[in-house]
């Protein structure tokens, strides 16, 4: 059963290279192309007209989401190692800048890198640990995980407790402010997103998918399935300590309650599985669309807490109806536009 | 010295009330390896539940057991029948129920604080501000109350299993869904049983903690955290482990709590979940085996 699928996954793979004709190809790299194009143009208007500072706040929020999606995918989608606790690694980026600028007025722009190693380096750490347990007792752990940091965090007087930091703001007017934060997370999206295409197509890549399948199998294959979990693992934790250092520096404050919640976790988790675990257009797919659905629940029926009841009806839903989320779901039924076809 | 066998008693008298809390958790993943995230918020649905009655009926948070643990029964026979029972077999259940389950918490905590808002609740029957005093030692009258009701239900959840059919059919699921089928168990009906007697034993939990603690729509995520980390120390699917552990972290945390202070007592929980992960990732009583 199981080396069937790795076999099906193989075929389509090569499917997708052999099929595409000339005009497919256009639309496939096309539309993704210019929609990166009039994102990164977008902020040229902004500089002349003045008004879009909603829409590029909201833009932010999808780059900063689908950095941390697309980097959960690679632990929890390709591995099949579910972790509700990204978002310490998105904490720790944050706070380690911020602490950082501080200190020693290093912006967090050149820190953010430095930021990403360091929650890599955590996240190998926890891997270590963690990753020594399969299946439910893991995602226990990277619930308790979330829990443990908060309560730190709440209590450490050098993070400030529960009242946090407090960063200045940009040296820049208002009309400007958003600009340089939104195109670095732009342009560590664009990177995440095509690190996870690599990393999918390498070796690497394929071991994780066995073990997703069955990790007795990829072991006794010869796979070194210890090892490429913690990998993955910290892998997964690189680009979102670098998105927390700049989106910290942005909010201008560092707070446990914003950043250390249960549910922003499993919003990371939820975007993934929505768009379709596994894939790497879905993260994006699903980020771009829980984003709206948030906005437009908060905007119109203007409550938190239904917010909440939302995201859990959806992800009950995907999760009971299509586990393969939207874009793995239209690709097994062929329906998927060739254009959000990224594998 | 009075000070530390005061302690004791405090962190024993808590104990009880988190063995109740974990012990339905911990027999629904023994009996359908379903990681029911959602039983906190259960817990914290029930203690509403008696919360409400309380305002509008005056009825007493413990008679209340009379209400919430039917009531949860029911819920649970028909939360399991909706999401869980056509889906038992498939390989990747158990982690898919914890995401379902966790989303279902979140549900449950929005709807609440849609209907209550996240003003911080309790039930105030008589017993709830006054101590018992033994020689030189207290104990607060609502914790002793809870200890006392919890031990009952756990003892009798141990009896039924032990020394009724019924019992013996949950128990011979737990160690083998397959061979139990084989030997004529109906294995679909018990999950669903078992899944209602779990929900119902997190209902009476729910009206013994509405007057132990103060509680909001969030709180499931801070109980969820600490009955998560009593079922791994315990072993997943032990009922013996939960107790074990419920009452070994309760002392703990009690000590810790006035030694190190009130901050580090949550800490004392994961710590340990983590310990033990790294040393013994099968719990103190668990099996080797895992989902």
């Amino acid at each position: 059963m199981a080396e069937n699928t790795i076999e099906t996954n193989l075929q389509t793979k090569e499917n997708a290279v052999k099929v595409p004709k000339k005009a497919n190809l256009w639309i496939k790299r096309g539309v993704p192309l210019a929609v990166l194009a009039f994102l990164a143009l977008l902020p040229v208007f902004q500089i002349v007209e003045g008004t879009l500072n909603y829409y590029l706040h909201m833009l932010m929020y999808v780059f900063l989401y689908v950095i941390m999606s697309s980097s959960w995918n690679v632990i929890g989608g390709f591995a099949g190692y579910v972790s509700l606790g990204h978002n310490v690694f998105f904490a720790l980026g944050a706070y380690f800048a911020g602490m950082l600028f501080l200190a020693t007025r290093i912006s967090p722009f050149v820190s953010a890198p430095v930021a990403g190693l360091l929650a890599m380096g955590f996240g190998l750490l926890f891997g270590l640990i963690a990753l020594r347990t399969r299946g439910s007792t893991f995602i226990i752990s990277t619930i308790a995980l979330v829990l443990l940091t908060a309560e730190i965090f709440d209590n450490w007087k050098l993070t400030g407790g529960t009242n946090g930091l407090a960063m200045p703001l940009i040296n820049l007017e208002g009309q400007f402010a958003k600009i340089p934060y939104y195109y670095y997370l732009l342009v560590v999206m664009v990177i995440c997103v095509v690190m996870t295409y690599f990393i999918k197509h390498s070796k690497f890549g394929l071991a994780l998918r066995a073990i997703s399948q069955d990790e007795t199998k990829a072991e006794v294959a010869g796979i070194p399935t210890r090892q490429y979990k913690i990998i993955a693992f910290g892998i997964s934790g690189l680009f979102i300590g670098v998105a927390g250092a700049v989106w910290g520096s942005y909010l201008t404050y560092l707070r446990p309650s914003i950043f250390l919640t249960v549910s922003l976790g499993t919003s990371i988790v939820l975007n993934t599985i929505l768009g379709g675990k596994g894939t790497i257009a879905g993260p994006v797919v699903g980020t771009a669309i829980m984003i709206a659905v948030n906005e437009f629940v908060v905007a119109k029926l203007g409550a938190t807490e239904l917010n909440i009841v939302v995201t859990g009806l959806i992800l009950i839903f995907v999760l009971l109806y299509f586990p393969e989320g939207i874009v793995g779901s239209l690709k097994a039924r062929n329906r998927l536009p060739s254009f959000l076809d990224w594998d | 010295m009075i000070q530390i066998i005061q302690i004791l008693i405090l962190g024993i008298a808590l104990g009880g009330v988190y063995a109740l809390m974990s012990s339905g958790m911990t027999l629904i993943f023994g009996v359908m390896r379903i990681v029911n995230l959602a039983h906190s918020a259960f817990i914290v649905l029930a203690a509403y539940l008696a919360f409400f009655v309380f305002k509008t009926f005056n009825i007493d948070p413990i008679l209340s057991m009379v209400i919430t643990m039917p009531a949860m029964f029911l819920v649970g026979i028909v939360y399991y029948r909706l999401v869980f029972a056509s889906r038992a077999d498939n390989p990747r259940f158990s982690d898919l129920t914890v995401l379902i389950t966790f989303a279902t918490g979140l549900v449950i905590e929005g709807v609440l604080a849609f209907i209550f808002t996240g003003i911080y609740r309790s039930t105030t029957p008589t017993y709830a501000k006054t101590s018992l005093n033994i020689g030189p030692f207290f104990i607060p009258e609502s914790q002793l109350y809870a200890l006392i009701i919890s031990v009952l239900l756990i003892v009798s959840l141990w009896l039924f299993m032990r020394y009724t059919r019924i019992g013996n059919a949950i128990r011979a699921t737990m160690q083998n869904r397959n061979a139990a089928q084989v030997v004529g168990v109906n294995v679909r009906w018990i999950s669903t049983l078992s899944f209602g007697i779990g929900l119902a034993m997190a209902g009476a939990a729910g009206s013994l903690l509405s007057f132990v603690f103060t509680f909001y729509p969030a709180k499931h995520i801070a109980w969820i955290g600490m009955i998560m980390c009593l079922v791994v120390l315990g072993g997943m699917g032990s009922l013996v482990g939960a107790l074990v552990s419920s009452f070994l972290l309760a002392t703990a945390a009690a000590y810790v709590n006035f030694y190190l202070g009130a901050a580090w007592s949550p800490i004392t929980f994961y710590l340990s979940l983590f310990l033990i992960l790294l040393f013994r990732p099968q719990g103190l009583f668990g099996k080797k085996v895992e989902g």
